[in-house]
């Protein structure tokens, strides 16, 4: 059967930084809020369910955060709820929040949250208590070493440099000094990537993403609402999820269903979706794209499995400038999650940047005549993958 | 105005169950200092480490497999940077596809100098080949060996 | 508003207590969705999307439902998560197969018991800024919670011990080998007696349903249909409720009736099994599902209408006071309540249970409410 159609009817984001100590955890997501339902003239009691977007609470530092945010979303009486797929969480909560509308639940949902990276010790700390406590976790494994491997196994296989690493840097920088909710703003030159000290071999301190703080917020609504209110909206034509084995050492060897280089459970979802949205030619019919890539090494694999290059094809796509704001299909115009990563609304700015681009509402950062656009999110160890096609 | 911070620290231990297999494993690491996986039925595929079903085809594995100790690099890492709880830098790991196995199981890279970056890592490239080195007082976890070059 | 599609639980499996020793996590939940799968009479090949929900602090992992990926059959297939609750996952995977993208969903849930602390566990779960000082646990939460409905009705601690009891020899009848009549091994908190409350066990619960186009496709003529869904929350504050009352619980039922379309659900439920940490909130969701309100719990209660072989029997399994896997126990009653529909609840099996309730509370004092009507009679499936 034909899903009912869900158009994206309000967006609100913080301006990203690395620490807010003026605000504690439910103000960011209060913030978000009332940007979204401001922006768009709606009142808390339009909304009528809440998905909660949340990744791990250690990173927050309270467990089930999302009970304290009942408020700061007006959740009270409410049908509410969480959802969690580590970094694929904020587009995972969107698809949630499609759900409800597409089941014929609802009418009008908000998903929203928000995070404080950086008032946790040390996430990598918290990250390696992603993997399982009998064979994965004893090893120093984080996200930045677990990418890293990622990036070696690419490199190897499709013949990816550092200075190719630090293009995507380059790219991703200057499309966040356009974007004024980005975190890290400054532009940066090659040379500086590479002067920059290795964390994780080939993985630099610029090649990685920072740790932010904001909090993100978009409203969903059913066709008929946005009709009968004569609503301006986008709209949400293809949802996919797909995930792989939680084992990295399962995604190499031999007879493995994904290659940890690249990022086969995403291109599944992209299939997913693209079938839904009736996308047959990615290169062609994709105007803009907002994956989500927190280390530079992991745009390559992330562009080839949302189609928009064949497998190893990404880097010259790059480097001929394919993928920037006035090339042919735009990556991350935002500055993207290399930029800015509030884990648990990470994957949410992804669609709400793209939901931004192609109602021409993107501002300075805006990618001419964007119709039709893509986004990503990814989570676990490599493991959960969203994805969805937004339309004008 | 005057911002206030609070310093909060988690504090729960927790006793994990590791189960039929991976105790058996942990045990011949420990006892024996060999390294066993478990085989699918369905495919032959040799898991390591053994897992008791094979994610892939949702069967239960059917048989122990002893594998390495020799083994090809999958993938490494080299950390230069200090994360807080994880080993002081600089240390090299990643995985290791043993002889007879046919996934790649985790540990330490050793006896590979890390002082220059580019050098150590030509040293750790896919494909190297390696052996599995054991430490002579064992606990049965997955420390209890690492990796040289050989 | 109704929902899109039809939708039934055609499958499910509850494992609690599970053997705590002789298994990982990841071989238990390999297991119980085996299981599942297999009373739903298909393959992981069947299962188009799958939803968990885990606790990471319980678990003890970053990101628990990492754990579910390969072992419940997600490689290569499409898992969410929702960590507020397990009943949250029964709610999410409904609106799914509703949407019309999915035709089948594995629901899983599971509560271990390897933390050195559930109880410190659970006070993470209280805000660093107001309440984290204060020795806030589930069971203090719902101490404060039987306080507040003790100063409403005092006749109430009366009340409570008998429904502790009678959940207790229905947890005795119902799981003879498993329920405990060990209390829990911390000290009472007052007004809840140390031996309302069993101790936390390791536990895992889950659920195949499916739209009414799959099951008329391949012929299955014993499911329970899902009649009506209503979910809802309090504040987060427990400051900021009176807590002898259950408004979530009222407009989660509200929807849940209208859907099923019940005007008189004491009459027209046969069974219901609800979510109740202590005695005292089986008394608030009694009022809050519409089944007897605080004037008429003493006569009710004490005339044995929600007793075995009352008008409305409740808990037959004996609940959450006999078995407590204390994170999946929500998701464990609509399992129950799903089984009663299918005839296929074993010892605590209710002769000709039709239409069956499953309440979920969670959170401190029941502030996530989720109710379910399931029929073995699809009327109003879709409402």
């Amino acid at each position: 059967m034909s899903a009912p159609r869900v158009g994206i009817i309000a967006i609100g984001q913080s301006a990203f930084q690395r620490r807010r100590d003026d605000a504690s955890y439910p103000d960011l997501v209060r913030e978000a809020v009332n940007e979204a339902l401001i922006g768009a003239q709606l009142e808390l009691d339009d909304i009528e369910a809440i998905v909660y977007s949340l990744s791990p609470d250690a990173m927050v530092g309270i467990g089930n955060a999302e009970r304290l945010g009942v408020d700061a979303v007006g959740g009270r009486g409410k049908r509410f709820l969480r959802i969690n797929t580590g970094g694929a969480t904020g587009i995972s909560s969107v698809a949630a929040a499609y759900y409800h509308i597409a089941a014929g639940a609802c009418d009008v949902v908000m998903t929203a949250g928000a995070d404080k990276v950086g008032e946790c010790g040390d996430s990598q700390t918290v990250l390696n208590k992603i993997w399982d406590p009998t064979y994965e976790r004893p090893l120093p494994l984080g996200t930045i070493t677990m990418l890293a491997m990622s990036g070696i196994r690419y490199a190897d296989k499709y013949g990816m440099s550092e200075e190719d690493m630090a293009r995507v840097v380059v790219k991703n920088r200057l499309h966040a000094s356009l974007n004024p909710k980005a975190h890290l703003r400054q532009e940066v030159s090659v040379d500086e990537v590479m002067a920059s000290r290795y964390i994780s071999w080939p993985i630099k301190l610029m090649d990685c993403c920072p740790q932010s703080s904001g909090g993100g917020a978009m409203v969903l609504a059913s066709e008929k609402y946005i009709k009968q209110n004569r609503l301006d909206a986008v709209w949400i034509t293809g949802v996919g999820h797909c995930s792989e084995t939680y084992y990295l050492g399962d995604r190499m060897g031999r007879g493995f269903t994904a290659d940890h280089a690249d990022a086969y459970a995403l291109k599944h979802s992209f299939d997913r979706a693209y079938k839904m949205a009736g996308i047959t030619d990615p290169v062609k019919q994709v105007d803009v794209a907002e994956l989500y890539a927190p280390f530079s090494n992991t745009e390559y694999h992330s562009i080839e499995a949302a189609g928009l290059a064949d497998l190893g094809g990404a880097v010259a796509g790059v480097n001929e400038g394919r993928f920037s704001i006035g090339g042919a299909i735009p990556v991350n115009p935002s500055g993207g999650v290399l930029c800015t990563n509030a884990i648990a609304v990470t994957a949410m700015i992804r669609v709400a940047e793209i939901a931004l681009q192609v109602s021409g509402r993107a501002g300075t950062h805006q990618v001419k005549g964007a119709k039709l656009g893509i986004a990503s999110g990814n989570g676990g160890d490599h493991q959960f993958f969203g994805t969805m096609v937004v339309e004008a | 105005m005057e911002l206030l911070k609070r310093r909060e620290a988690w504090n729960i231990t927790y006793t994990h169950a590791l189960g039929e297999t991976a105790s058996w494993f942990f045990v011949q690491i420990r006892d024996n200092a060999r390294i066993y996986g478990r085989r699918c039925g369905k495919t032959g595929r040799v898991l390591v480490p053994p897992r008791a079903f094979s994610d892939q085809t949702l069967e239960p594995t059917t048989d122990w497999v002893e594998v390495g100790p020799g083994g090809r690099i999958e993938t490494f890492t080299i950390v230069y940077e200090e994360f807080q709880n994880l080993p002081p830098p600089p240390y090299a790991f990643g995985y290791v596809m043993l002889d007879g196995a046919d996934t790649a199981i985790g540990g330490f890279f050793k006896g590979v100098d890390l002082a220059e970056p580019a050098k150590a890592a030509e040293q750790l490239k896919v494909g190297t080949r390696v052996i599995t080195k054991f430490a002579e007082q064992r606990k049965g976890d997955m420390l209890d060996f690492w990796f040289e070059r050989g | 508003m109704a929902l899109n599609r039809r939708i039934a639980v055609i499958g499910s499996a509850i494992m609690a207590p599970a053997a705590a020793q002789n298994q990982s996590l990841e071989e238990l939940l390999y297991d119980i969705a085996q299981a599942a799968m297999k009373d739903a009479g298909l393959t992981a090949d069947g299962i188009d999307g799958i939803v968990v929900a885990s606790n990471d602090q319980f678990d003890g992992r970053a990101i628990s439902v990492m754990a579910a990926s390969g072992s419940v059959g997600g490689v290569d297939r499409d898992i969410l998560s929702t960590p507020s609750a397990s009943e949250h996952a029964f709610v999410m995977g409904v609106l799914r197969v509703a949407s019309g993208q999915y035709e089948t969903q594995l629901i899983v849930s599971w509560s271990p018991v390897e933390a050195s602390s559930l109880s410190e566990a659970q006070r993470l779960g209280a805000d660093p800024y107001f309440h984290r000082a204060l020795p806030l646990d589930e069971l203090s939460g719902a101490a404060l919670q039987a306080s507040a409905v003790l100063a409403a009705r005092p006749e109430a601690i009366d009340l409570a011990a008998r429904l502790s009891a009678r959940n207790k020899a229905n947890g005795r009848r119902a799981y003879p080998e498993a329920a405990t009549s060990e209390a829990i091994g911390t000290k009472p908190r007052w007004p809840i007696a140390a031996d309302m409350v069993a101790p936390p066990v390791l536990g895992a619960v889950a659920i195949v349903i499916a739209s009414e186009d799959h099951v008329a496709k391949n012929g299955l003529k014993n499911v329970a249909w899902v009649r009506g869904m209503g979910w809802a929350t309090e504040a987060g504050f427990l400051g900021d409720r009176d807590l002898a009352i259950a408004p979530a619980l009222e407009e989660a039922a509200r929807r849940a009736y209208a859907e099923a379309g019940l005007s008189d659900p004491r009459n027209e439920l046969d069974v219901v099994e609800l979510t109740d940490v202590s005695p005292y909130q089986e008394l608030l969701a009694y009022e809050g599902l519409g089944l007897s309100g605080k004037q008429t719990w003493k006569d009710d209660v004490l005339s044995g209408v929600f007793d075995p072989g009352g008008s409305l029997p409740v808990n037959p399994s004996g609940g959450v006071a006999a078995i407590n896997p204390v994170f999946c126990t929500g998701l464990i009653r609509i399992a129950e309540a799903a089984r009663q529909v299918q005839g296929k609840a074993g010892r605590h099996q209710l002769d000709n249970a039709q239409t069956a309730l499953g309440h979920a509370a969670s959170g401190f004092a029941m502030m996530y409410q989720t109710v379910l009507v399931l029929g073995e009679n699809k009327d109003g499936a879709a409402a």
